[in-house]
């Protein structure tokens, strides 16, 4: 059953949905300067922050949370959803929870409250009379799997609008898992690009809502006909093409298209080694004999790797890619790897597009894979 | 949609060491009724598992990879293939602080010296979801993989996202796990809370890892569906509707009443139920599926009588309620499905 985005609202180092489709436009890159950490120590010194420096606090408490309570608001508001009339479940998908919070609490004795530490709290805040708030921490693709079981809550039955969310704020502890795996600090996220150095992660917090196909009326932002999803169970970190395969094949039946539909891929695209062969062989394997295949852009170049945010704001960016008939360029892209000569990347301008299908990847830690596909209407 | 109705097909119990010890209480009693054997710690997690790939795996990987093993009735040591089945089989893991520790040993490390210091094999436990995926590796289940980490109703909601699942196709059985750790960082976190109405400090946590398989249209007790409840006193209002269709019908008139009712701390309406906090400890993201794991322990233990089956309510104050029912598997279906 096909479901349709009736309301979105999301949160980038560039600021709301406009300034930060405005970015991507021109391939900014949005990186800057780390701050909160001891970058020397932690060999990790370019980010995407979120911009609350005009916050009191230097490091304001809950930062995740604040902008997922903002965007979800956002998202419903534009939805015209009511909580109080109808049944809204939220689906909170996140990387890092506040585990920053968590850090804090232990480590510099910081107070929380073990209520934020996930994401029921900081909704019902803004929206007290949702059915639930559901956290579902899945790594990189979280917002990928929230989207997906929103869908099938809305098939089943048991909700009218769902909210599927992301949101994540940096943590200490991943930025030292980054650095600890790197040389030296990584300058700059260059997705499919040749000598890439790798990862830098971004922050903030996307929401869209969701209706049933038949019961949102005209003027949707896109129709999600389906996403698929699968583990690898194959490696903790490292990802794994027969694991991305499955997904994206369990994304493409359960959306009745074919590859030959889709006109558009938003790659998840980290710049990492392992990940950006691994997606483009899978790319290659799934699209085979669909050519000449989709256009392939990526977003982390600019707005950083948004870990749980990840794939709902790549889903918004197909959307208006695909609306507006322009793709932006993969920001850092010069050069693409021998491995992704395959695929049709778009490098340094924007490429018009008259793509009405798009597919958007979403793979994380523990082999979590979530490839959704979208419809506009034009 | 997959319109069979979900039962329980296999459940375990990995509680190292109740807080009650051996005082006799109803909860001392139910829970020594369905698990009289103690289950080893963390520490003697090879003692299930065999004593390959426990290298660096946290304690909450530890015991959910035993319930899981418990579950399926697996002898120690790895497996050499895949369970049969596990490419169809989905993952779906509560725990609130599962990594909690582990995420302050990578901080203090770094900033003891720098992030070179902390070994690499710390990574996959730097992300929540390690749990879930570990037991995917393990065991070869290909399915979807969650991990809900969603407060004090945790448990329960991660039964809920199970169900969804099977309902929506994307898998034919899936592992439900809760799991909670108790090393000092984890208690400390979970502490960080109002104690429960009439009490005057928090229950300390404890380590608990519990595990039910669900599949559809199964031989075992039938599972109704996960209801939130918005008020905290619409819980005796739903007592008698927590088995509905897939379509949502409430069919509570067919429904004989609960024989067994196992509550949470605090939770209103829930005179008479039987609170597993005081012999367990705070078993947090745990409880909702330790309290199904007992329930569906239970009624296949010959000790119920009738034909009720148990009604559990997971949560707290602050996170809020959710319930579901547990029937036997001998109630008949209602009609319209279910």
């Amino acid at each position: 059953m096909h479901v349709a985005i009736t309301g979105a609202d999301l949160l980038t180092c560039h600021g709301g949905t406009d300034t930060t489709f405005a970015a991507l436009a021109k391939g900014v890159d949005g990186s800057q300067d780390l701050r909160f950490y001891d970058t020397g120590r932690i060999n990790v010194t370019r980010g995407y922050h979120v911009d609350d420096t005009a916050d009191a606090e230097p490091e304001p408490p809950l930062r995740a949370g604040r902008w997922l309570a903002r965007c979800v608001l956002g998202a419903v508001r534009q939805a015209g959803v009511n909580p109080a009339v109808e049944r809204v479940s939220v689906i909170v998908g996140t990387g890092l929870r506040e585990l920053r919070a968590m850090e804090r609490w232990a480590v510099d004795g910081v107070p929380v409250r073990r209520r934020n530490l996930h994401f029921t709290t900081a909704v019902r805040e803004v929206l007290p009379e949702v059915t639930e708030v559901i956290t579902v921490s899945n790594a990189c693709s979280a917002s990928g799997h929230a989207l997906a079981l929103a869908q099938d809550l809305l098939a089943a039955g048991e909700a009218d609008a769902v909210v599927a969310a992301g949101c994540d704020a940096m943590s200490e502890s991943m930025l030292t898992m980054i650095g600890r795996v790197a040389d030296a600090p990584t300058p700059a996220l260059r997705p499919f690009q040749e000598g890439r150095a790798g990862v830098l992660l971004g922050e903030g917090a996307v929401a869209v809502v969701l209706r049933r196909a038949a019961d949102a009326g005209s003027g949707a932002l896109a129709t999600v006909l389906a996403t698929g999803l699968s583990c690898d169970a194959h490696h903790e970190t490292a990802p794994d093409v027969g694991g991305i395969v499955a997904a994206m094949r369990d994304a493409h039946r359960r959306a009745e298209v074919t590859p030959h539909d889709i006109g558009l891929v938003l790659a998840h695209g980290t710049g990492t080694a392992l990940n950006d062969p691994t997606e483009a062989a899978a790319l290659d394997t799934v699209f085979a004999g669909a050519a000449p295949g989709p256009l392939v852009t990526g977003i982390k170049g600019a707005i950083g790797h948004t870990s749980g945010s990840a794939a709902l704001m790549s889903l918004l960016v197909a959307a208006w890619a695909m609306r507006s008939g322009s793709v932006p360029a993969t920001a850092g892209l010069a050069e693409p790897i021998e491995a992704a000569a395959g695929l049709r990347l778009v490098i340094g301008e924007p490429a018009p597009c008259a793509a009405r299908v798009a597919q958007v990847n979403a793979f994380g830690f523990g082999g979590v894979n979530a490839v959704s596909v979208i419809r506009v209407e034009r | 949609m997959n319109p069979d109705g979900v039962t329980v097909t296999a459940h375990a119990l990995h509680v190292p060491d109740p807080i009650g010890g051996s005082v006799a209480t109803a909860a001392r009693d139910l829970f020594a009724s369905v698990a009289p054997e103690p289950a080893c710690g963390p520490d003697q997690a090879h003692t299930v598992l065999g004593r390959k790939g426990l290298l660096f795996k946290e304690d909450a990987t530890r015991l959910a990879l035993c319930a899981v093993h418990r579950a399926f009735g697996l002898p120690p040591g790895k497996l050499t293939e895949p369970l049969p089945g596990a490419e169809h089989t989905a993952v779906v893991v509560s725990s609130n602080v599962g990594n909690a520790r582990t995420v302050r040993d990578i901080v203090t490390g770094m900033r003891a010296g720098s992030a070179h210091d902390v070994s690499p094999l710390n990574g996959p436990n730097a992300s929540s979801n390690v749990i879930a995926s570990t037991l995917a590796i393990r065991y070869g289940f290909t399915g979807p993989n969650l991990m809900v980490c969603s407060g004090a109703t945790s448990g329960l909601d991660a039964i809920r996202l199970g169900v969804l699942l099977l309902r929506g196709e994307r898998a034919r059985r899936v592992v439900v796990v809760g799991v909670e750790p108790d090393d000092e960082v984890a208690g400390g976190l979970a502490a960080l809370r109002p104690a429960a109405p009439g009490t005057t400090v928090p229950v300390p946590l404890r380590a608990a890892a519990a595990c039910v398989v669900l599949e559809p249209g199964g031989a075992g007790p039938r599972l109704g569906n996960v209801r939130r409840h918005t008020r905290p006193d619409d819980i005796a209002d739903d007592l008698r509707a927590c088995v509905t269709s897939p379509a949502g019908d409430v069919t509570q008139a067919l429904t004989p009443p609960a024989a067994l009712r196992l509550t949470a701390p605090g939770a209103p309406g829930a005179g008479g139920g039987i609170d597993l906090t005081p012999h367990l400890g705070e078993v947090y993201g745990a409880l909702g599926v330790v309290q199904l794991a007992v329930a569906a322990a239970w009624l296949g233990s010959g000790q119920p009588s009738g034909p009720g089956g148990a009604l559990i309510t997971c949560g707290d104050g602050e996170d809020g309620y959710a319930s579901v029912r547990l029937d036997p598997a001998d109630v008949p279906a209602p009609a319209g499905g279910g």
